[in-house]
């Protein structure tokens, strides 16, 4: 039998892939869903699928497979709690008749208070603090901009790649890119952090 | 601003901030370990092989078996199927001349016709 020109994965390779990208996974999915454990089911659960239904794919194929599974997992995590949450709102609602409360997720992301790092002059900071402000950022960031993001410049998938994980066009990844790296450096510039 | 610049030194950053807690650790890699125990084997790979492992069954005169035995056993049925076919076509022809002679039902031109009026009268002597 003729060898193929892009050998299929082994488990060997796989379970390499999958160790090398388990950690930036989970803290991937800790920026988009706050949560440590319901991180660690994203990411489980992302692996599971990745092995089950393309474990047979060629290695190089693994990165780009992966992040889009992931990335739709997160966004499979976020229609269910959205469901979750008009459905509790709903029925609170009903039994005492308090007012709605703010039931989805994406935008109850972007209200969380930081101030206590923002009046840190950069030279006390230390790289744990720089961490956490960097991270506390992108958690800020609008999802679909934070995901572009962290696929070109942490995943170092190019844009072709990132637009296939993300099932957009290359031109919307050069635009999400391009706006979180700004909201980013001007974020921790206004903190006193120069990159 | 040079966003590849800021990119990679976030990029930095972030690679510092993936010590995680063992707790997470163990759950990464139990998740990994039940993912490796559930990859998809792949199907075509097995299917080329079982046709291998078939061929090389009866691979061993391969070369014989593919240049000399397969073409002959074809050309030996073929013969026999054009022979069998040519003389059932000879025996229909027959049956109709006979059926013909039987009925009347002869073209006036095989009457004028002299070969079959003299095998026409040395068969039914």
């Amino acid at each position: 039998m003729k060898e193929r020109d892009s050998p299929l994965a082994s488990r060997t390779e796989l379970s390499e892939f999958l160790a090398s990208v388990e950690r930036r996974a989970f803290k991937q999915a800790c920026f988009a869903v706050r949560d440590e454990e319901h991180a660690l089911d994203i990411v489980q659960d992302s692996m599971m699928k990745l092995s089950e239904k393309y474990g047979d794919k060629p290695s190089a194929e693994f990165p780009m497979l992966f992040q889009r599974i992931l990335q739709n997992t997160i966004r499979d995590f976020y229609r269910r709690q959205k469901v979750r949450s008009i459905w509790t709102t709903l029925l609170s609602t009903l039994s005492i008749g308090r007012e709605n409360e703010e039931s989805d997720p994406l935008e109850s992301m972007a209200i969380e208070d930081h101030t206590s790092l923002g009046e840190t002059p950069y030279a006390q900071l230390n790289r744990d603090q720089v961490l956490e402000l960097i991270e506390e950022e992108l958690k800020k960031l609008p999802p679909r901009q934070r995901e572009a993001f962290l696929l070109r410049y942490w995943e170092e998938l190019d844009v072709a790649e990132t637009a296939a994980a993300m099932g957009c066009s290359q031109g919307s990844v050069k635009t999400h890119c391009s706006r979180a790296t700004h909201t980013l450096a001007a974020a921790l510039r206004s903190k006193g952090l120069e990159l | 601003m040079n966003e590849n610049h800021t990119g990679f030194r976030i990029r930095q950053h972030l690679n510092r901030g993936l010590v995680l807690k063992n707790d997470t650790l163990e759950g990464l890699k139990a998740g990994r370990m039940r993912a490796l125990e559930r990859q998809r084997a792949e199907v075509r790979v097995d299917v080329l092989a079982w046709v291998g492992n078939v061929s090389g069954y009866f691979g061993a005169p391969q070369s014989l078996l593919q240049r000399f035995v397969l073409p002959v056993t074809v050309l030996v049925v073929g013969i026999l199927a054009i022979n069998t076919w040519q003389q059932t076509q000879a025996v229909q022809e027959i049956e109709e001349i006979d059926a013909a002679v039987l009925t009347g039902d002869l073209p006036i031109d095989a009457y004028l016709d002299n070969g079959f009026d003299a095998w026409l009268k040395h068969s039914s002597r």
